[in-house]
């Protein structure tokens, strides 16, 4: 085997959604196994598979993903009102410009700032939906 | 514990084995009923060294490819000896109902 071959590029490039951590860890060696058990002549992944890689890989990336610290929740808490201050009075803002008529072009950078304030701040005080680390059973 | 990772550990029971050869080896313990895809198998793989039932035997480069063989460590040993006596346990009893005169005599 000289060069990748088209296989192997889509190989990589399904692989290439795995965490970084997992793919410096096991990226060669599945390639191999991806590779050995590719039959001859098969120049793309087949469905079943690509569908697996997929589901493992999105698998992986829920179970590296990291819950916040103690420290992240506090500060966290303590930002929310300045968050939904900041949130308020983007939307403030907004309705005063349009009021004046001079709305426009401007509604479309304040509401979706006042929404990503309220956003992040809900967000953030969000109790974990999920606990990584220790394995199950 | 699940199927795969039971059968899994127990291809592993009778040596270290690269991704491949635990592929074919499960197919065959199960009579080709489990086919592992490489995602399955490496999530598994992975999570096993992490429960430090499995660990890196050695690594090999075949044709310019990598293969890493896994054993399975005491832990993993104990594990597998574990939930294989209580599936034996369950079969024999489900054996010996269906058919009380033969179930405990064969096994």
């Amino acid at each position: 085997m000289t060069e990748p071959s088209r296989l192997e590029r889509r190989y990589r490039s399904l692989l290439a959604l795995y965490p970084k951590a997992f793919r410096r860890e096991h990226e060669q060696e599945m390639l191999s196994v991806l590779m050995a058990t590719a039959s001859e002549g098969q120049n793309r992944p087949r469905l079943a598979e690509s569908a697996d890689l997929v589901r493992s890989a999105l698998l992986m990336r829920v179970r590296q993903a990291r819950v916040p610290v103690a420290w992240e929740y506090s500060h966290a808490r303590l930002m929310l009102p300045v968050r939904i201050v900041t949130g308020v009075w983007l939307v403030f803002l907004t309705a005063v410009l349009y009021g004046y008529g001079r709305g426009g072009w401007w509604g479309v950078l304040l509401v979706p700032a006042a929404t990503l304030h309220f956003y992040i701040a809900y967000r953030l005080i969000r109790p974990p939906d999920r606990v990584a680390g220790p394995p199950r059973r | 514990m699940q199927e795969a990772t039971f059968l899994i550990l127990t291809a592993l029971a009778g040596g270290s084995q690269h991704g491949y050869g635990i592929i074919s080896d499960v197919e065959q313990i199960s009579k080709r009923r489990v086919k592992l895809r490489a995602g399955t198998l490496y999530t598994a793989l992975d999570r096993l060294r992490e429960e430090k039932l499995i660990a890196v035997d050695r690594e090999e480069v075949v044709d310019s490819r990598l293969r890493r063989y896994y054993r399975l460590t005491p832990t993993g040993e104990e594990r597998l000896a574990e939930e294989a006596a209580r599936l034996h346990a369950n079969a024999r009893v489900a054996m010996f109902r269906l058919d009380p005169s033969e179930g405990m005599a064969s096994t």
